[in-house]
Formats: structure tokens, sequence, C-alpha cells
């Protein structure tokens, strides 16, 4: 089969592009874990509260995980506990969240975190904070009538002025 | 003009209009991809 020159150069350019992009989105999901949550954490949404680590919301320094912190957080008709959340810079950081209503959304601003949170399934990250800063958490999820309310606070803060860590 | 250039011309304005098309939506692919890029 004989096949121009030019149409062997598009062909290539075509094809090419394809595979570069599929490549892209390929390494973007499957190793930097660009996915949506995989939904196989449940967890009776009306007792939220008492079930660990939901009974005890807040930031918690970890060892001998693949991670230094793990931010455990519960949003709620309108509001996130815990309100502020501190973490040194460099940490890296394992979010867990849920919620005891409805849906809400768990956005840190200017960043790629950015889940859904269904009553009755955890949803998680993982990642590393690298940049100083104080980042506003937004519900993304429209949740009733004080949803524009509903905020948080990130703060990345420099590890030597934060000795309390 | 024969009918082999005017085949001719045909391709390379296919080529022309492929590789035009197919570089703005790399652009805009890339800057689009770029607003995800070092944040974490």
């Amino acid at each position: 089969m004989h096949i121009h020159k030019y149409e062997k150069w598009w062909l290539v350019f075509g094809t090419g592009t394809l595979i570069v992009f599929l490549l892209i989105i390929g390494v973007s999901a499957f190793h930097a874990g660009t996915h949506p949550n995989n939904s196989k954490w449940t967890i009776n949404y009306e007792k939220v509260n008492e079930i660990a680590p939901f009974d005890n919301p807040g930031v918690h320094k970890v060892e001998g995980k693949d991670w230094d912190y793990e931010v455990v957080l519960v949003a709620s008709a309108f509001s996130y506990n815990p309100m502020e959340i501190e973490i040194p810079v460099g940490s890296t950081v394992r979010f867990i969240a849920t919620t005891t209503d409805v849906v809400h959304g768990f956005e840190v601003a200017g960043t790629n975190i950015n889940m859904m949170l269904e009553p009755g399934y955890v949803s998680e990250k993982i990642t590393t904070v690298d940049k100083v800063g104080e980042y506003t958490v937004v519900c993304n999820e429209y949740c009733g009538t004080g949803h524009a309310m509903m905020y948080s606070t990130l703060k990345v803060v420099d590890s030597d002025d934060n000795s309390s860590h | 003009m024969s009918n082999q250039k005017k085949s001719d011309d045909n391709l390379k304005g296919t080529l022309y209009a492929t590789f035009g098309i197919g570089i703005v939506i790399i652009v805009v692919w890339a800057l689009c991809f770029n607003l995800f890029i070092d944040r974490f």
C-alpha cells in the first residue's frame, strides 16, 4: 500500500499526540494518584463522632508511616472540625475526612486538594505541603443555607517557628 | 494543473491544517495542565 509522505507525517503526528496525552493521563492517575476517592472505606454517618479516628478530630503526628501527620476532619452543616489546621512546611500529610449529614466539599483553595465528602464514606488524600502559607478550606458542594459560610483554614508554617509540634 | 499537482496541494493543505489545529490543541492543553503543576 502506498501512503503519501504528507499523510505519513500527519498520521505520525496525530498518533504520537494521542499516545503522549494517554501517557500523561496514565502517569497522573496511576503514579501521581490523581483519581476520585475509591469509596472502599465506609462509615456509619450517624455515629461518626463515636467511631475512630473521627472521635478525635484534629492534627495528629504519626510515626512509622509514609506520612508525618494525619489530619482527621469532620464536616457537618455548616462547619469543619477542626476549624484550623496547622502543619509544618515539608510534611507529608494524610487528610482523612467524612461528613455527619449531607454532601460537603473539602477544597484547599489554590492547591490540588479537592475532595467530595459523602455521608457514609471516608475520603482521603496524601500530599506533601511544601509551601508556607495560609490556605482557605472551602466547601464546594452546595450543602444548605449556610454553605457560603462554611470554611476552615490550613496554615502551613515554617518548622522553626513551630516548636510546639 | 495536473491531477497529480492538485492531489499534492490537497495533501499539503490537510497537513498544514492538521499540524496547525493540533499545535493549538496541544498548547491549550499544556496551559490547562500547567494550572495543576507545582501545587500540593
